[in-house]
């Protein structure tokens, strides 16, 4: 059933043509221009393989091991990718009909949607663009299971010693503190299997009825115990200082290599993982991963020289002995093991309903207002309370449960030492064996069935936790910087034009949100970006800034394509002020002063000014100390955007982009700053977007972006003579105006592009 | 997938206010060529606020409530997404355009039923199902996330979203047997 996505491109394109081959063998030999298959019927989409293969400009279509149907490339136009919520079918127009080529599950969506567009363009340019190939390869090559989106490495076929490596070249400049610690791990482990033999001479010798040892041995024995003892306990502070300032150095080196390489990628590839995701990986994971170097290591270590020290010292006194004591150590692992893993499955239970209760009460603490001003406290109470019912329910369960199967497991794990006692007993009252040996051994199998049982035990389940903390962080570091400068990056010093040059673009492969821009904007140009919301306005800049690089065709500034542009030359001359502001945590003048820290007070004052940012500033107590950011003081949205607007202009930028900037201010401020802001945008390039057309009005040309192309360009007075969109929106407004008299603020609510 | 409750028409000043068009036996046509479903019906045109009789080469479904009422409430769009009008429940509609709307909602919604599980093995944050499906058997997918990519309609119907987007459906965990449901339990 899946065998035809476990192959890999080019494997795959072969193992498709092979298949196709068979079914239909006049197409062997020829040259295969596309191959795709298909794993639902079209007709009733039940699940069924199939293939579409292009041969001479002619679409096979393989249904139910047969040729369907053949079509002419020359009669198709018009292929895309059509997606359910569950199936995506390839759809085309022949001749004037509609027409489905093949259908599968969503497995397919990108491959569909690239061939979609490839068939377009190769219709009417006669090209074959090979970039299409590369856009579905996400299959592994070992067991053909599919890689996470967005990540090369396949979480099933991991290689287990290749993940040692990388751990190891993490730890590896500490490898002399670690070894260090390792060695005196030895020496700990040395002195503690001395400690039982000393017991034994201090029994056998000197405490029994019929002691023959002296006094002054006596002394002796007593005194190199508390040597031991403090020899152990030194060695262990030394060892426990080299682990832990290993380990801290460990995390700190593999934090600033997963946060550096967060800072590094692109937006697109950020925005594909949440900020929790995120922020997992660069603090719980990499923790897991110190906590393992530091302390899982060193106890597998210890524990395992333990286990041979003693395995040693037992088969030497008694081999009979020795025996019974260590054949049943994997059966009592196991067990333990067993019980472990039931006692998880019903905690599990708990967890899971106490973070329920977790997020009931964040989210009523967050939406506390909304709870207040519908009057829904009781009903929240009451979630809540039946939620902690529920827990405790559980948990009483899960403790009872607990309070019985432990002891009884207790029991059991300690029966052994009933039979070594009798024996052993046996073998003293037969003289076989003397008090003290008693003494030896039994310290003995205490520490073995202390340590290395429950080793062995969790063991497991450790390895298993440290894996995948160390898959994803090395997932991370591995991702590849899609939007990188180029090693010939140039820095320029930017004049402010600004052309499009047929751009396309779309945030995934199945949708284009820009279809082939075409625009060249004059240094100190005020653009205004008109249009629906998601028409692809704020794509646009985003394109600009850079944070995803074109698709096809290019954007030059100053003639200069973007990606031959160093990214820090690009940006440090772009100001931005987008819709959501956002502050951190800090003072106002922190804030303002970000992209620039050197500025002085006075420039961020007149900044602040020119924001209208400085009088709202100075009526607060501590004025530009104020606090802001969580825990700070809260500032009203439209407070924020001028702040950032403030921010945007001490950056000093040839370029400056407004999305939507001034949205949440009041006509009159905003006229205020729009005005202040014409001032300085004299002699630097504007771009902006808004739906309050009025924010325009300085515009020296507006644009009305429809569905990802420029449907208008022109002045304002051009655009209302054309009578178009533009002309709509503005009468569509005024009329809103007119009917509400009051302050636009309540007449309209912008939405977010 | 029955519907739990029958839509009743509403009654508050809202219906008048929202202006949601309801398309009917009595204002609507749906037909079905070559698998795609053109519709010919009375519309208001808001532009010129008069009831227009239009007519649209390929129309797409919606439902509104996807899980609870897979059968009501579905939204009729035209190829720019934008909604033509919506109709209240299929069951009240002629038994062919019924038979043509359900075949094109089954299709969108392709989410096929899992009746048995084979084996469902953690690694590494991911989850590798082999399931029996209603159309398929021995059947292998992946789940990223595995408690969160159970999608819980109620305590028992829960929908399995796999790494690709699709969508494998269990309508009654309890009644899967025995050896089923353990493997899934811990994700309940």
């Amino acid at each position: 059933m899946n065998t035809a996505h476990k192959v890999q491109i080019p494997e795959r394109k072969a193992f498709l043509r092979e298949q196709i081959i068979k079914i239909l063998p006049a197409l062997n030999g020829k040259s295969f221009q596309m191959v795709l298959s298909s794993n639902l019927n079209v007709a009733d989409c039940t699940r069924q393989t199939g293939y579409v293969c292009m041969v001479d400009d002619v679409l096979y279509v393989i249904e139910a091991e047969a040729e369907k149907a053949h079509y002419p490339l020359k009669d198709l136009t018009e292929f895309h990718a059509n997606s359910g919520i569950g199936e995506v079918s390839l759809e085309c127009r022949h001749k004037d009909r509609l027409l489905v080529l093949c259908r599968g599950d969503m497995s397919h969506q990108s491959e569909y949607a690239t061939i979609a567009k490839r068939l377009n363009h190769y219709r009417e340019t006669g090209l074959w663009d090979p970039q299409y190939d590369k856009t579905y390869n996400r299959y592994c090559p070992k067991c053909g299971r599919k890689y996470r989106h967005g990540s090369n490495i396949c979480m099933h076929c991991v290689d287990k010693k290749k993940m040692f490596a990388r751990i190891w070249e993490i730890a590896s400049p500490y490898k002399w503190t670690l070894f260090l610690s390792i060695l005196l791990f030895l020496v700990i482990t040395g002195l503690n299997m001395i400690n039982p033999y000393i017991n034994r001479v201090l029994v056998d010798d000197y405490i029994t009825p019929h002691a023959v040892g002296a006094f002054s041995g006596f002394c002796m024995v007593i005194l190199s115990m508390l040597l031991l003892h403090l020899a152990i306990k030194g060695i262990s502070i030394f060892r426990g200082m080299a682990l832990i300032s290993a380990g801290n150095k460990i995390i700190v080196r593999l934090r600033e290599m997963v946060f550096d390489k967060v800072q590094m990628l692109s937006i697109s590839k950020i925005s594909k993982r949440t900020a929790g995701e995120i922020m997992q990986r660069v603090t719980g994971d990499t923790a897991e991963i110190q906590n393992f170097v530091v302390y899982r290591l060193s106890d597998i270590i210890e524990q395992s020289l333990i286990f041979v020290g003693i395995s040693i010292m037992l088969f030497v006194t008694d081999w009979k002995l020795a025996l019974m004591i260590i054949l049943p150590i994997p059966l009592m692992s196991l067990s333990f093991r067993l019980f472990w893993n039931y006692i998880n499955r019903i905690y599990h239970r708990q967890w899971v309903i106490g973070a329920k209760a977790n997020t009931i009460l964040h989210d009523i603490f967050s939406g506390i207002r909304v709870v207040k001003a519908f009057g829904m406290e009781h009903f929240e109470m009451e979630k809540y309370d039946r939620v902690t019912y529920e827990e405790s329910e559980i948990s009483a369960r899960n403790e009872k449960f607990y309070s019985i199967l432990n002891p009884v497991v207790n029991f059991f794990m300690q029966s052994g030492e009933f039979f070594l006692l009798f024996y052993v007993g046996n073998a003293i009252l037969h003289g076989d064996m003397t008090l003290g040996e008693m003494t030896q051994f039994s310290t003995y199998v205490s520490m073995l069935y202390s340590g290395p049982v429950f080793l062995i035990a969790n063991l497991q389940r450790q390895m298993t936790r440290l894996f995948t903390s160390v898959v994803k962080v090395f997932d991370l570091l591995d991702e590849e910087v899609d939007i990188s400068d180029s090693t010939d990056a140039k820095n320029i010093k930017i004049e402010g034009n600004i052309s499009f040059d047929n751009v396309h673009f779309g945030y995934d492969d199945a949708t284009e949100v820009l279809k082939g821009i075409n625009l060249d904007i004059k240094p100190g140009e005020f653009i205004g970006i008109v249009g629906k919301s998601g028409a692809g306005k704020s794509t646009l800049i985003n394109l600009v800034m850079r944070l995803y690089d074109v698709e096809e065709g290019a954007i030059r500034i100053d003639g200069e394509d973007i990606r031959s542009i160093s990214q820090e030359c690009l940006r440090s001359q772009i100001g931005v002020v987008l819709q959501e502001t956002f502050l951190f945590t800090g003072s106002i003048y922190d804030n303002i002063a970000y992209a620039k820290p050197d500025a002085t007070r006075e420039e961020i004052i007149a900044a602040s000014k020119i924001a209208g940012a400085h009088t709202f500033i100075m009526k607060l107590p501590d004025s530009y100390n104020t606090k802001v950011g969580e825990r700070g003081h809260t500032l009203s949205g439209g407070e924020r955007q001028r702040i950032s607007i403030a921010r945007a202009l001490l950056h000093d930028p040839r370029i400056l982009i407004l999305d939507e900037a001034t949205a949440s201010l009041d006509t009159e401020t905003e006229k205020q700053i729009q005005d202040a802001l014409q001032q300085l945008s004299k002699n630097r390039t504007t771009l902006a977007i808004a739906h309050r057309l009025s924010t325009l009005r300085n515009a020296t040309r507006l644009i009305v972006i429809d569905k990802g192309k420029i449907a208008e360009v022109g002045t304002h007075e051009e655009l209302i003579r054309m009578q178009g969109i533009y002309y709509n929106l503005v009468m569509a407004q005024r009329q809103m105006s007119k009917m509400t008299h009051d302050n636009d603020r309540d007449a309209k609510k912008p939405a977010v592009s | 997938m029955e519907t739990t409750t029958t839509p009743t028409v509403p009654s508050s000043a809202f219906g008048a206010v929202a202006q949601i068009q309801y398309l009917d036996e009595t204002n609507a046509q749906f037909h079905e060529e070559n698998g795609f479903i053109s519709l010919r019906a009375t519309v208001l045109n808001t532009e010129t606020n008069q009831m227009e009789e239009k007519e649209w080469e390929r129309v797409f479904l919606h439902a509104a409530f996807p899980f609870d009422m897979p059968n009501a409430y579905i939204s009729v769009l035209d190829k720019d997404q934008k909604e033509i009008g919506m109709i209240r429940e299929l069951s009240a509609c002629e038994k062919e355009t019924q038979e043509i709307l359900q075949r094109e909602l089954a299709r969108k919604y392709y989410a096929p039923r899992i009746t048995r599980i084979l084996s469902v093995k953690e690694r590494y944050g991911f989850s590798y199902w082999n399931v029996d499906l209603t159309d398929a058997k021995d059947f292998s997918f992946t789940v990223q996330d595995t408690y969160r990519s159970m999608l819980k309609v109620t305590h028992t119907h829960i929908f399995v979203n796999d790494v690709d987007g699709n969508r494998f459906e269990i309508p009654d965990v309890e009644a899967l047997d025995r050896a089923s449901y353990k493997k899934i339990e811990l994700y309940l």
